[in-house]
């Protein structure tokens, strides 16, 4: 009988415990989880639809922050060229740039964990196979790696999705291998197999839960760094399509018009990306900091 | 320590050979060569005598074999904007990118170790905190976004510094290089400070860290029971301990330079191979994009060895290893 | 007394904050004092959580960073050490007082010669340099029993043995002839037949140079062969002290005495260790599921299990570089185990003893030879579910506590789940069995819910024989059961584990490297050395005749104890 009110008191007190003390990091995390609800909620709260081109007025291009536009709205964040109110292209914009980079980040890890499970019990030439991929992504910047692939398949939104992938599961799939093959040497495994239990049984009920844990410390860092590359590539203009802005895109597009003086278009994309970056960095750093034996001994004092 | 060496040699043999494959299967196979270099109004006849012109006809590993063959030969191609083979354009550029990135890689380092080191051991510290505060926001900043703000202050505003171009270029052993001129000086400062910024954030994480796990090793304790003085201990079993982890940090950093080196030379119009590469990804220049793969992979190779080999002089034990 | 007092310690308290709840904390010490003279050993023996190396570190000024010394004076040579500055008692360390690490491995650095280790140590404190701090170098290490001591200043450490590496930690300990040498755990790390000799060198060490030492050991063999008067420590409090003889021998507490009456004897082999009882009948609903097909032919002198020929040889990956290296681990060892019986195979490690219990339970693969369970080879079985009734029938008990259990799990479901897999009972009923069986090996019906890291090692060794008693076994094979263990947990899980033979009708394979415990537990023994079986014969035999040099030489590097003076 599994206990899920006892697994729900543990888990919100291991919370607890990773974050109390540390004002920092709990800002970090209420941060992160206001920008997953506005995220979320984005179809709902924002003031106009930044993808509906129709009901877009070229009349209101370029306002200013405060300005009225021509339907008796306030544009609380200016508008861009096309008169589109910049506040709500920010909330849809970061919910696709949230929403890429959580795809591409779980979808990487589970592969990633996958194959590092494999490694380390198959052994052999799939080991061997597995690895030298490893091996040969790890050697080679993970943008430029994006680039090159959106280079030769074409972007969108799909595409980097792909491209993000391939920056992730490479790291994932070493961690999960190496915290795999060190549980391996314990002798419950071993107790496991003596008393005949499937392999893919002490794969699932025994490795993968005790492995698995140096890989989701790292996923919060993950996270941030595909949220980064994803605006990366986006800058550049070879992410996300031109009708469906991420924050990247849209500080490419307010770019143009920052030395005339229109700062707001580039400027407030660009606050709320470094926010959204730094609030899950904080937390990651935390919970890295938590899971680190060697800080771990300083951070009683 | 020789079999050691050879060992890696043949490793990154083995590299170089898999990545050529890769990108050959990437950018012959996937993409159409004819249909990207053929005119709107060419019959299906020379069509085919492009392709075998190009070779295309031939079984793929020997195509794989003629395409293998020309890159030994230092034959990339010719580009299809710029009309003069590829790899004149891009030692062209070379300088320019390599002069950003070794005063951004000097400025990470010596700035960014020390930190960490400071960091590592006077964990807890004021000084710590602060130092670990700003290095959080700036790896939290991505890179274009940084350049962007560089420019409004320091170029916009301030109107200290320049902002795009290369400026004012001297000549030293025939090549041009910029940090010989005041001028070039000023245009290179903020795309190095921009590479740099990063730099010096991530070296500073990974030293205090690396710091960190050495100091609560036993025979830090032990040395410590011996009687010598903290500074010889930090001087002596610090730091070459934590040599180890730095060159690795250091090796895979100037990859991540020169992939960095893409957006801020883009960015700040800086004439280096990184804003060649995107210019070409844009025009669709096929062979510059793969005569740059393939230089960048060989790089890398050749910087990943370089890693391994110091390694063996620095940890006695990779070194004995038979 | 004409010696000179060197260290003196008075009401020393020194205290950890926990950290659940505010201003709660753990006396790491409470009130202890110690007297100690040059050219004097004295011993500082306890168990796990008696705060024995907080007071090698107390006296370093190397406490770990959240302990406080809350009460206490130390003295050195009558001058206070409290309030020292890091600057003094740098100057102190090393100069004055020697550290003696438990893992020389990893007190020596890595990365640094070991000559450039020592010198560096001569030179932080004498006023020696250059070629004279390297020929006092190579002085220091022929006084710590180095052969080759020149050459051995060109290595690292990872191209040296655990033995020589302590004694190189000793050569550093002694550099600057100081007037106290802490060793925390010398020899614990080390194999037996080193040990004797590693610890004969730092007896030598203590009377030549008039160097006193305080040895922190468990081991109770070491201090009656070493020290001179002793000290017993519980959870941070004095018990008793005295000269060595008078404590090991006639202790006055009952702790002191509990402690000796748990420390196997090599000398004659007992029924049980005297130990307050605390098995009680236990009336299992489940009794008779666990003694199920049972009680045939026990006690009969019918081998259950024989071992014929078998060779283990491991290969390291070849590669186009370099051909595979073999590595024999097993060679050519026979022998057989009756039914109910208990064969012990004794040896240091890399003898080959724990592979050859690998082999038989399916772990690893045979290189050549076979072995017949239950009449029937092995390897030859072609029916599953025949291979599989075989088995489960062999279980093993593991050496580490903190690893054999599956963390993710509670007590109980790490007991049962193999049972539920192969249906072999009803899942509903896998909650009383786990329960029942935790009673069986003397802990709680409740702890069956919790996780294995709410246990002390000795409980999850209890755990792991609970999850072996589950598959009903014939036999099982105990890989160093207690090495990990305290002393008194040792007497009892053993004490236990006959307990079980007795009631469920076992057969045992018993594996350990403490001669003692092998005495103590088994009816026959096996030598082993580098792979090989260098001598089999009854228990009484091997121990008070040996034949083979290898056996009498383990016999004698043995640190005798000899048990409290029975009336």
């Amino acid at each position: 009988m599994i206990d899920y009110k006892k697994k729900l008191d543990t888990l919100s007190l291991q919370i607890k415990s990773i974050f109390s003390g540390h004002p920092i990091a709990i800002a970090g995390l209420i941060g992160f989880i206001i920008f997953v609800l506005t995220a979320l909620l984005a179809p709902w709260i924002a003031p106009q639809n930044p993808y509906d081109l129709m009901i877009l007025d070229i009349m209101d291009g370029l306002l200013p922050p405060l300005s009225k536009l021509g339907n008796g709205n306030t544009a609380w964040l200016g508008t861009d060229a096309l008169g589109r109110d910049i506040l709500s292209a920010v909330m849809y914009g970061l919910r696709l740039s949230l929403f890429v980079a959580f795809v591409a980040v779980s979808i990487g890890t589970t592969i990633g964990v996958i194959l590092g499970l494999l490694a380390a019990t198959k052994g052999g030439w799939v080991e061997s196979v597995i690895m030298r991929a490893v091996d040969l992504k790890v050697s080679f910047p993970g943008i430029l790696l994006a680039l090159m692939m959106l280079a030769i398949f074409g972007t969108g939104v799909d595409k980097i999705i792909y491209a993000l992938i391939i920056g992730v599961w490479a790291s994932k799939a070493r961690l999960t291998r190496s915290s795999a093959l060190q549980e391996m040497q314990k002798e419950y495994i071993d107790a496991a197999r003596i008393s005949g239990i499937p392999s893919w049984r002490i794969m699932m009920k025994f490795l993968l839960p005790n492995s698995i844990a140096p890989v989701l410390v790292m996923v919060p860092m993950a996270l941030s760094g595909a949220i980064g590359a994803e605006a990366t590539l986006s800058f550049l203009g070879v992410g996300v399509p031109i009708t469906e802005p991420s924050l990247g895109l849209l500080i490419a597009n307010g770019n143009d018009y920052l030395l005339s003086g229109k700062w707001w278009i580039s400027i407030f994309p660009g606050i709320i990306l470094v926010l959204l970056v730094l609030c899950i960095n904080v937390v990651a750093d935390r919970v890295r900091e938590f899971n680190n034996p060697y800080l771990k001994h300083q951070d009683r004092q | 320590m020789i079999s050691y060496i050879t060992k890696r040699l043949w490793q990154s043999g083995l590299l170089a050979f898999i990545m050529s494959l890769i990108v050959f299967l990437g950018m012959y196979v996937v993409g159409d060569p004819v249909e990207m270099l053929s005119e709107e109004d060419w019959t299906e006849q020379d069509k085919i005598e492009l392709a075998i012109e190009l070779g295309l006809d031939k079984p793929l590993h020997e195509q794989y074999l003629n395409f293998a063959g020309d890159i030994i030969q230092g034959d990339f191609g010719v580009s299809f904007v710029h009309n003069r083979p590829v790899l004149d354009l891009i030692v062209e550029r070379l300088p320019a990118t390599l002069e950003i990135a070794v005063l951004a890689m000097v400025i990470g380092l010596s700035i960014g170790i020390p930190l960490g080191i400071y960091s590592g051991i006077k964990n807890n510290s004021r000084g710590s905190r602060i130092i670990s505060f700003f290095s959080t926001i700036g790896y939290s900043t991505p890179n274009f976004w940084q350049a962007i703000l560089l420019i409004m202050v320091f170029a916009v505003f301030l109107k200290w510094l320049p902002a795009s171009g290369r400026g004012l270029t001297n000549s030293m052993f025939g090549i041009e290089w910029a940090w010989l001129s005041l001028d070039g000086l000023k245009h290179m400062t903020l795309p190095a400070i921009n590479l740099a910024i990063y730099k010096i954030c991530m070296q500073q994480r990974l030293a205090k860290s690396g710091t960190q796990e050495i100091l609560y090793q036993e025979y830090m304790t032990f040395a410590r029971a011996k009687g010598i003085t903290r500074n010889r201990i930090i001087r002596r079993h610090l730091l070459r301990n934590i040599l180890i982890p730095i060159v690795t940090i250091t090796g895979l950093e100037v990859g991540g330079l020169i992939a960095f080196s893409t957006v801020t030379e883009t960015i700040f119009s800086w004439p280096g191979i990184g804003k060649l590469l995107l210019d070409s990804i844009h025009m669709v220049d096929r062979p510059v994009v793969v005569a740059y793969l393939i230089l960048i992979t060989l790089m890398f190779v050749f910087i990943n060895f370089i890693v391994d080999v110091m390694y063996a002089f620095l940890d006695p034990r990779i070194r004995h290893q038979k | 007394m004409n010696k000179s007092q060197v260290l003196q310690i008075k009401n020393l308290t020194v205290s950890y904050p926990l950290d659940s709840e505010k201003n709660a904390e753990l006396k790491a010490l409470d009130d202890i004092s110690i007297n100690l003279n040059a050219a004097e050993i004295i011993g500082i023996v306890g168990e796990s959580g008696a705060g024995k190396s907080t007071i090698g570190k107390a006296v370093l000024g190397l406490l770990d960073p959240p302990a406080k010394m809350l009460a206490g004076e130390i003295k050195l040579l009558g001058k206070s050490m409290i309030g020292l500055n890091e600057t003094q008692y740098e100057s102190l360390r090393g100069n004055q007082i020697g550290y003696i690490y438990q893992n020389p491995m990893t007190a020596l650095n890595p990365v640094l010669t070991i000559g450039e280790q020592i010198i560096e140590a001569i030179e932080a404190n004498t006023n020696m340099s250059g070629k004279d701090s390297y020929n006092f170098a190579i002085h220091l290490l022929e006084r710590a029993d180095v052969s080759f001591a020149k050459d051995r200043l060109q290595k690292y450490p990872h191209q040296l043995s655990g033995g020589l590496c302590q004694r190189i930690v000793f050569a550093i300990a002694i550099a600057a002839k100081p007037k106290l040498i802490i060793a925390d755990e010398p020899t614990t790390a080390l194999d037996v037949t080193v040990q004797n000799s590693v610890l004969q060198t730092l007896i030598k060490l203590s009377k030549e140079e008039e160097i006193a030492i305080i040895l922190i050991t468990h081991d109770i063999g070491v201090v009656s062969e070493t020290c001179d008067y002793v000290y017993v420590l519980k959870n941070g409090k004095h018990i008793e002290q005295g000269e060595t003889v008078e404590v090991l021998e006639k202790p006055k507490q009952q702790y002191t005495k509990s402690l000796m009456a748990s420390v196997p004897l090599i000398e004659k082999r007992l029924h049980r260790f005297s130990l307050p009882n605390s098995n009680s009948e236990i009336n299992s609903l489940n009794l008779d599921y666990l003694k199920e097909e049972r009680n045939i032919e026990f006690s009969s002198q019918q081998a259950i299990l024989q071992i014929k020929n078998i060779s283990k040889t491991f290969f390291t990956p070849a590669s186009i570089f370099k051909p595979s290296e073999a590595f024999e681990a097993v060679r050519n060892v026979s022998f057989s185990v009756k039914r109910g019986e208990t064969v012990g195979i004794v040896g240091e490690s890399g003898s080959g003893k724990s592979t050859i219990g690998r082999m038989i339970l399916g772990l690893e693969d045979l290189t050549a030879g076979s072995i017949i369970y239950q009449g029937q080879d092995l390897s030859n079985i072609s029916n599953n579910e025949e291979r599989l009734k075989h088995q489960l029938s062999m279980q093993c008990i593991f050496q580490d506590p903190f690893s054999s259990l599956n963390p993710r799990m509670t007590a109980g479901e790490n007991i049962t789940y193999g049972l539920k897999i192969h249906k072999l009972i009803d899942a509903n009923k896998a909650k009383s069995l786990a329960e029942d069986l935790m009673e069986i090996v003397g802990l709680k019906k409740e702890d069956a819910n919790k996780l294995p890291h709410a246990f002390s090692g000795g409980e999850r060794q209890r755990i792991g024989i609970a999850r072996a008693l589950g598959y009903r076994p014939d036999f099982i094979f105990c890989d160093e059961p207690t090495s990990a263990l305290d002393v008194s947990v040792q007497a009892n899980l053993l004490n236990l584990l006959k307990d079980l033979q007795d009631q469920f009708s076992l057969t045992l394979l018993f594996v350990s490297h403490d001669l003692a415990v092998i005495r103590q537990m088994c009816d026959k023994v096996i030598v082993m050395k580098d792979g090989k079986a260098l001598e089999k014969g009854n228990n009484d035999d091997i121990f008070e005749s040996p034949q083979h040099n290898y056996t009498k030489s383990l016999l004698d590097s043995m640190p005798k104890f000899s048990g409290i003076a029975t009336n």
